[in-house]
């Protein structure tokens, strides 16, 4: 059986030349009561174990009966993904806020739930006929990037220096009272919306809309500069306004 | 300090669905769906889809396929990073009515609009625990207890 405690990666030498070595920015910090939690559950406490189901039960049941009609099945869901937790303790990454953890647990018990009842297709684990990168051709502009062989660890600090990057930039708008700004970029960029249709909804000019749309790309460009990461890497943050 | 006036608005759980019916379905749609992370109609929406176009099930697979090569846009590490999401407190004082005004649309944008289905299970938690006997609930979690505690101490 694994040991609970995480095993730091050892940088390469390649990883070293592309990104000194710098601090890894943690995704969003849990409460010091959540890595309490953690620690006195993974020495067997047994009260703590009970503390976490009577924390969030009620919120993981809630979106599991939002998409499964039987109760019964959806606390079986919910029952799955405990236990799914516990099981996946060892590699439980601790800067990971434990909400979303226990979330995206839910989400796959519920997929697997959905699918064994027809609802959701199956997708193959490799497209057929797919090549070894998994049959996916990444756009012209990220071609260079990704004949470049980048291993799971790069991908994870790219994709942790770009959640810092939007993160900062949330939280942002947010301090300055900024929240026709923050709502323009989440429909654009979350809910994939024109810019068009963003002014219709927000009632502001398509200008303003592409003008937010403009600074808020070029910030995020400037802290992956920051960050020394290759450009061609976050190929969407160089797409032409639509 | 602004007053705290607001009356807190029932969240329209169909205004995401709305906005969108009009428009086919989306790629972000599509990534939305993959994490099990847009609104139950919309989830609904996109699955009725999915069965009648056989090329927007071959855009679901080549969105799977990016995936597996570690390549995610900045919507998918915002929705799954939950980066705007409220936190549970204010999901709380929005339901109590006492977030100021401009937070308090905001949240509304956030869980009617963005549809964040995280944000409204954590609505529909809140509100539940007032209506909820104590007993039904310490039923469930008795039974959630029971059926994991052999797993605990397992990753030590």
């Amino acid at each position: 059986m694994p040991s609970g405690r995480l095993r730091r990666p050892v940088p390469t030498k390649t990883s070293q030349l592309l990104y000194p070595a710098k601090r890894q920015l943690p995704m969003s910090p849990p409460s010091q009561s959540e890595s309490l939690l953690i620690g006195r559950i993974r020495g067997g406490d047994e009260g703590a174990w009970s503390e976490l189901i009577a924390r969030y039960e009620g919120r993981l049941l809630a979106y599991v009966e939002s998409r499964v009609g039987n109760p019964a099945a959806a606390e079986d869901v919910v029952q799955e993904t405990f236990i799914g937790f516990l099981t996946s303790l060892p590699n439980y990454d601790r800067r990971r806020k434990l909400e979303s953890y226990l979330f995206s647990i839910a989400a796959h018990k519920l997929t697997d739930h959905l699918r064994r009842e027809g609802r959701r297709p199956k997708l193959p684990l490799k497209p057929e006929g797919a090549s070894s990168s998994g049959g996916w051709e990444p756009p012209a502009q990220a071609r260079r990037a990704s004949s470049i062989v980048r291993s799971g660890e790069r991908r994870a600090i790219e994709r942790a220096a770009l959640e810092s990057a939007l993160s900062a930039e949330i939280g942002r708008f947010r301090k300055r009272g900024q929240w026709e700004k923050l709502k323009c970029v989440e429909l654009l960029f979350v809910r994939g919306w024109a810019n068009k249709e963003v002014a219709q909804k927000l009632g502001i000019s398509e200008q303003a809309v592409a003008n937010c749309k403009f600074e808020f790309l070029a910030r995020l460009r400037a802290a992956v500069r920051k960050q020394r990461l290759p450009e061609e890497v976050f190929p969407e943050l160089y797409e032409e306004s639509s | 300090m602004p007053p705290l006036t607001h009356k807190p608005r029932i969240p329209n759980p169909h205004a995401s669905l709305l906005a969108s019916m009009s428009h086919p379905i989306r790629q972000s749609d599509l990534n939305g769906y993959l994490d099990e992370a847009l609104a139950p109609e919309e989830m609904a929406r996109v699955e009725l889809a999915l069965r009648r176009d056989p090329e927007l099930l071959k855009r679901v697979e080549a969105i799977h396929a990016r995936r597996n090569s570690g390549m995610y846009s900045l919507g998918e590490i915002w929705r799954q990073a939950r980066l705007s999401c409220p936190s549970r407190e204010q999901l709380g004082s929005y339901l109590l009515g006492v977030l100021p005004d401009e937070l308090a649309d905001y949240v509304a944008f956030h869980v009617e609009l963005v549809g964040c289905r995280f944000c409204r299970a954590n609505l529909a938690d809140l509100e539940n625990q007032q209506a909820e006997a104590a007993e039904s609930a310490e039923g469930r979690r008795r039974k959630y207890f029971q059926s994991s505690a052999g797993y605990l101490g397992r990753g030590r």
